[in-house]
């Protein structure tokens, strides 16, 4: 009996697709990069929107998600995402809740999901992202 | 007529290939692989051949079709027309260009090719993160002048296999420059980082596949340069490694603003270039570059260094 070649070449592709990202894991590839300062902060922001200056912002305790805010007033989720790092400028369609573990902030974008936030002070962020919705100025 | 795939006998290679370059991101690179992406770039590899086996049929269908009208005739024994083969090779590289920048400044067709650039990693693996949805696009039609012009559909699509087979290799970081004359006839693994990256002086830049000159020629070349650390992905990058959303997310979104846009807007999210909204809410990689240039003062700067390489009035006369 002899195989279609389409389907030999996709099951051999298939063995090779999940040998190579078992590779880059056990040879630790990647890494777990944190907003460790606002030198950080301030790159990832600019690489989600040219031109984002931060003039303030909160870091979740961990490191690894902030809200920024530039003069203008705009509002920003950071997180990471793999070892790199996405981010949204929040607009009408986010929301904000404190929960027990700080803030969850929900950019509106179902597939981008929410970010947990481990925040001192979550109460001030989630009030000016809820006014984002009824659009006032944050 | 001749059976022959080159890219299914480069299969093994591209994955010898992607190993090597493993290993060298282990002793300097750890951060240029990330495994869940690299899983999701192998996967759009193989999905984009099945896609392509199911739903390039009617491509195929047009290609023999419009064969029937070809201007010259290369007679039946085409292949043995020795000199045809680099003719058809430079002129499917030229198609190449032409698709590739249609496929970045028509939204129909970058719904399909933002697979390839939505990863946030550049390494060997983003050249395997190929579109599902190339066939849903008009994208083919391309290649019909090739056709009509009497190159035999089989030739171009082993032109064409030859050409994403030198395109694999451009995708890493490790290799910054090659010998010069090379890149500046060939396209090289810096001019294609250019190409993916994001930085707003880079978007929309270096379409070729295997020659640089094409954008030499067209207006659409710019250097990479190594004082600012270059960005891979989208402008809007995705933030999910969900498989499924990243082969249809811009699909979703076309079609959905060609739903809520006003009628006489509708045409315009389908041909025009992607950011372009009716208004003015959102920004095209035009707007991006210029609100940077303005902001850096660089639109200035790149002006006057343009002007002063192409001198063709003297100081005092206006050009």
């Amino acid at each position: 009996m002899s195989l279609p070649p389409l389907l030999v070449q996709t099951a051999g592709s298939l063995a090779a697709i999940l040998a190579l990202p078992g590779l880059a894991w056990w040879l630790k590839l990647g890494g777990a990069p944190l907003l460790a300062d606002e030198a950080a902060l301030q790159s990832a922001a600019s690489e989600v929107a040219d031109g984002f200056e931060v003039c303030d912002f909160a870091l979740s305790r961990d490191c690894t998600a902030a809200l920024v805010r530039d003069s203008q007033g705009r509002i920003m989720i950071i997180r990471r995402h793999g070892n790199r790092f996405a981010g949204r400028i929040l607009g009408t369609g986010a929301c904000a809740s404190v929960t027990d573990a700080g803030l969850s902030v929900d950019c509106g974008e179902r597939r981008f999901g929410p970010v947990h936030l481990d925040l001192d002070e979550p109460q001030a962020w989630a009030e000016a992202i809820n006014r984002l919705s009824e659009g006032l100025d944050a | 007529m001749p059976e022959f795939n080159p890219v299914q006998y480069a299969v093994p290679l591209f994955v010898i290939a992607v190993l090597a370059e493993m290993i060298w991101a282990k002793f300097r690179a750890p951060q240029a692989y990330e495994p869940k992406d690299t899983l999701v770039s192998l996967l759009f590899g193989l999905g984009s051949t099945v896609a392509g086996a199911l739903l390039g049929g009617f491509a195929v269908w047009a290609f023999f079709a419009a064969y029937e009208f070809r201007v010259f005739d290369m007679g039946p024994e085409w292949w043995a027309v020795w000199w045809a083969w680099p003719v058809c090779f430079i002129l499917d590289d030229l198609k190449y260009y032409w698709v590739h920048r249609a496929g970045h400044r028509i939204r129909w067709m970058w719904a399909a090719h933002v697979n390839h650039h939505s990863s946030q990693h550049y390494n060997l693996s983003t050249a395997l993160r190929q579109t599902w949805t190339g066939p849903l696009t008009f994208g083919f039609l391309f290649a019909v002048p090739l056709v009509l012009l009497g190159f035999h559909p089989v030739m171009i699509a082993i032109c064409g296999g030859f050409n994403l087979i030198y395109q694999f290799w451009i995708h890493t970081e490790a290799i910054k420059r090659m010998p010069r004359w090379f890149e500046a006839v060939m396209n090289t693994p810096s001019h294609h980082r250019v190409h993916h990256a994001t930085n707003p002086r880079y978007l929309d830049r270096n379409y070729a596949g295997v020659f640089i000159v094409w954008d030499k020629l067209f207006g659409t070349f710019t250097p990479e340069v190594d004082d600012e650390p270059i960005r891979y992905g989208i402008v809007k990058q995705l933030g999910s490694f969900n498989l499924l959303w990243a082969v249809f997310h811009e699909w979703v979104g076309m079609i959905s603003d060609i739903l809520r846009a006003p009628w006489r807007h509708k045409l315009s999210y389908l041909l025009r270039e992607p950011g372009w909204s009716h208004d003015g809410s959102r920004e095209t990689s035009d707007m991006i570059r210029a609100r940077w240039e303005q902001r850096t003062g660089r639109g200035a700067a790149l002006q006057n260094s343009v002007a002063d390489q192409n001198r063709i009035a003297g100081a005092q006369e206006a050009a």
